[in-house]
């Protein structure tokens, strides 16, 4: 089980190959620039939703972003939640 | 210094080797796990995959020549060398006159080797 | 559980650098250790001790250094990187003739083996990049 960290914009190579290497089972986490791709009704977040992966992003920095309320049915999460995930994944990969 | 606890090391390579500096550092951390004798495998992803490419020629571009540093890899028992295939493919890419030799994977072998390791490094 | 934390992002660009520090005080807050952080390439700079950053910003500098004085952790910035970088402890500066050091006194310059050593010896290695 892995939790894989994403800070790219949903136009990048680093947004679609991190989607490639998702396992079902598998953990996300939208961060930085990434956290535009869970926006409700875009292809990015269909695809987000089709990779098998629980899908989170950072509250921060959806705050930041302006994205927050924008996002249907995606789990934010504080710092804390995001050091629960790794304390949950035994392994962490960060994409950028 | 290491070796209270052996933990396995994957390293994913994603950019190109002259677009950045993370090529460089990327391999500069696979040979320092060996010296330190973790055992370190590498994955060479998407844009990555161009770091494969023979032929290339830095005397003139003031750079550090990434396919002869990935050439002496096995020099340190780095051996574990893994390829995303669909990119290579992309790019058109021989691997037979890669610099070094590699296993090329599809999608779920790819998934697979992220969690039959203890560590992952994504660059 | 015993953390080592990788940061690759630059402090100058980005959310990476400020979501690294953030991540590093939570993990302390939760119980956990965090026996090293190793910045590397363009996180290298989170060691400049003159940078400074626009008063409307959170500093870059001040959230790593009141970590490493609060909590038996190295902050430790890869050498190679850091000379690219020009981030130059005392010794470094005199070494290469430069006129002075220009990291500050709370981070440590020192090689790659810092980072596979903390890896082996880490429950959870965790990298910021970007």
């Amino acid at each position: 089980m892995v939790l894989h960290t994403l800070n790219a914009s949903p136009s990048s190579a680093a947004f679609e190959d991190c989607l490639r290497l998702i396992a079902s089972g598998d953990s996300l986490l939208l961060l930085g620039d990434a956290v535009y791709g869970a926006i409700t009704g875009t292809t990015a977040r269909q695809a987000l939703d089709n990779s098998g992966a629980a899908l989170f992003v950072l509250l921060d920095d959806a705050t930041v972003a302006g994205v927050a309320k924008r996002l249907d049915g995606v789990t934010l999460v504080d710092m804390t939640g995001f050091v629960e995930l790794t304390e949950q994944c035994p392994r962490q990969l960060a994409w950028y | 210094m290491a070796g209270n606890s052996d933990k396995s090391l994957l390293l994913l390579i994603r950019h190109s080797p002259y677009g950045s500096s993370l090529a460089r550092a990327s391999i500069d951390v696979a040979l320092a796990a060996a010296a330190f004798d973790q055992t370190v495998s590498l994955l060479f992803l998407g844009d990555g995959v161009l770091q494969l490419l023979p032929d290339q020629d830095t005397a003139t571009g003031g750079l550090r020549n990434m396919g002869k540093l990935l050439a002496s890899l096995p020099l340190y028992d780095i051996e574990q060398v893994y390829v995303d295939a669909e990119a290579a493919a992309r790019y058109q890419l021989d691997l037979h006159g890669a610099p070094v030799a590699t296993q090329a994977l599809d999608r779920e072998a790819m998934s697979r080797l992220l969690s039959s390791h203890d560590h992952l490094l994504g660059f | 559980m015993n953390y080592a934390l990788l940061v690759m992002s630059s402090p100058f660009s980005g959310q990476g650098a400020l979501t690294a520090a953030r991540f590093a005080c939570s993990v302390l807050a939760r119980g956990h250790s965090i026996s090293r952080v190793f910045f590397l390439d363009a996180g290298t700079s989170s060691g400049a001790a003159a940078a400074v950053t626009p008063q409307d910003e959170e500093d870059r500098l001040q959230p790593w250094v009141e970590l490493a004085e609060q909590h038996p952790l190295e902050l430790i910035l890869c050498i190679a990187s850091a000379l690219r970088y020009g981030m130059l402890d005392e010794t470094e500066a005199r070494r290469y003739e430069k006129p002075s050091a220009t990291i500050h006194p709370a981070f440590t310059v020192s090689g790659l083996g810092q980072l596979v050593d903390a890896g082996a010896g880490a429950d959870r290695l965790v990298t910021f990049g970007g």
